[in-house]
């Protein structure tokens, strides 16, 4: 009884932000401290849907942004790592790897600007990809280190004497191995970059509209109903992946 | 037959292996007792050609190998780990090796088919690595091995970590193989009966140093290898035994 008590409390504690969400979202002229004595109207999400809003270019544009940089990272990530953890000196390389969260995000910014500014990419989406890029591929570094331990080297080592070059062990060893820690990588930059707010805004200038940007836009526009809107479609894609990579997300993932 | 030649590797200022050198005829196995530390993975890798900074030559079938990568020299090295992939069955993991020589399935049908009887294996084909128990699992990593019939086979302590009902199952498991698969074996050890099973010649590594011995005879007579001991100490429990 407890128990399914105390599920439901945080089954509510979870799913209560996401319905205050979609309420606001279809309200209208709301005025605190009033909870449903207001007019409700479907105006905002028809506005959204309509495929002309900036809303919805904001939505693509965001998905499109989180995913080649979640890609990219994991994929850059697990290979440097691997490259990593074979050297020798191994933990000097790994300790580069910390540098971007040791300063703080804005600093970082400024310190990147520089070289932005000079390769034209302030205010582009490349400009954008490769910023969050330096945030999430030291990320994806570090989370693959422990990856390559032994148990993997010696599997690399005992293809390689079987006859498989690497190619062959990637396919046939390491990634069936790693295909878990892949998805989780994925999920995790991806939802970095997704969620990423001062260095998207300090190298896109306000050019590059992500999802998250907007929903800052709309609170200091005092328009909480189009925040709303924009908050519920930045917790969706988050919230999909989720779902899709539970396997891997409630299981372990270091199957080897 | 694989010929090693002044064999030596130094890590820094310290020598793993000094001017190792022995040969082995075709088809026969070699077992090298040690303690651990004393050099004989290196000596395995060193073969393998996963461990290359080393000083000397080995020659396989007369042919020098130490240019030639791991995937060239036709020599397979097993951990003591079984190393399964896990994504594979137990009948996919044993035709791995004749898979990615690109094998015609049928042919790799028939021969895993007859590995796994070899093996002992019939009704365990679809079983996942993860359902198997730790002898299952070594059966099948040696079926993997010796299915693509490597030039040589380097066997790293392939029984250590199983308990001594199934390492001695294995161990017989392992001579029966070998009689009929006839491959040439390298079996690294530190246990002395295992050596005095499974080898048609022996030597004893101690300090980075391979002493091969002239024969069976030899090795049992050299007081290193620990065997006059053992033999003296079953005798002395054996004849207490007797006067009781």
């Amino acid at each position: 009884m407890i128990n399914r008590s105390l599920f439901i409390f945080i089954l509510l504690c979870f799913i209560i932000p996401f319905a205050v969400l979609l309420y606001l979202s279809v309200s209208s002229e709301w005025y605190y401290p009033s909870l449903a004595d207001h007019q409700f109207t479907a105006e905002h999400w028809r506005w959204f849907l309509s495929g002309g809003s900036t809303l919805m270019q904001s939505a693509v544009l965001s998905i499109l942004l989180s995913v080649s940089v979640g890609f990219v990272s994991t994929v850059c990530g697990f290979f440097v790592s691997r490259a990593v953890a074979y050297q020798t000196k191994s933990k000097w390389w790994l300790l580069t790897a910390y540098f971007p969260y040791v300063i703080a995000p804005v600093v970082f910014a400024v310190m990147l600007n520089f070289y932005f500014l000079r390769f034209n990419l302030t205010g582009t989406i490349y400009g954008v990809i490769i910023a969050q890029f330096f945030i999430t591929f030291p990320y994806a570094v570090l989370f693959f280190f422990g990856f390559w331990n032994s148990k993997i080297r010696n599997l690399e080592n005992l293809v390689a004497t079987m006859g498989g070059d690497f190619k062959v062990t990637l396919k046939e060893a390491i990634l069936p191995s790693a295909k878990g820690l892949l998805a989780v990588c994925f999920f995790q930059t991806y939802l970095i970059s997704w969620f990423e707010y001062g260095l998207t805004q300090f190298i896109g200038v306000g050019k590059v509209q992500t999802l998250t940007v907007m929903v800052y836009r709309y609170i200091s526009e005092a328009n909480p109903y189009l925040a709303a809107l924009a908050g519920f479609l930045l917790v969706i894609p988050p919230l999909i992946l989720l779902i899709s990579n539970r396997r891997f997300l409630l299981h372990k993932v270091w199957s080897t | 037959m694989i010929q090693v030649n002044d064999l030596s590797i130094s890590f820094g200022d310290e020598p793993v292996l000094r001017e190792i050198n022995f040969s082995l005829e075709e088809n026969k196995t070699l077992s090298v007792l040690g303690k651990s530390g004393c050099g004989k993975t290196t000596l395995l890798k060193s073969i393998a050609g996963i461990q290359t900074k080393y000083s000397g030559a080995v020659e396989i079938d007369g042919e020098q190998v130490d240019h030639l990568r791991p995937q060239e020299r036709g020599v397979v090295y097993l951990y003591q780990e079984p190393l399964l992939f896990p994504h594979l069955n137990v009948e996919q993991n044993i035709g791995f090796g004749l898979k990615i020589r690109k094998t015609d399935p049928a042919v790799i049908r028939q021969k895993v088919d007859k590995m796994i009887q070899q093996l002992h294996l019939e009704g365990q084909e679809k079983k996942m690595p993860d359902q198997l128990s730790g002898g299952q699992k070594q059966r099948v990593a040696f079926g993997r091995a010796f299915i693509i019939h490597p030039k040589v086979l380097l066997l790293d302590e392939p029984f250590g970590s199983l308990d001594s009902d199934t390492r001695k199952e294995m161990q017989n498991l392992f001579i029966e193989i070998s009689n009929t698969e006839k491959i040439t074996t390298i079996f690294v050890t530190h246990d002395l009966k295992e050596a005095l099973l499974t080898g048609d010649f022996f030597g004893m590594m101690h300090n980075g140093k391979l002493n091969i011995f002239e024969n069976r005879d030899a090795f049992i007579n050299n007081a290193d290898t620990g065997v006059k001991e053992e033999l003296k100490f079953w005798t002395n429990l054996t004849n207490k035994h007797v006067k009781q």
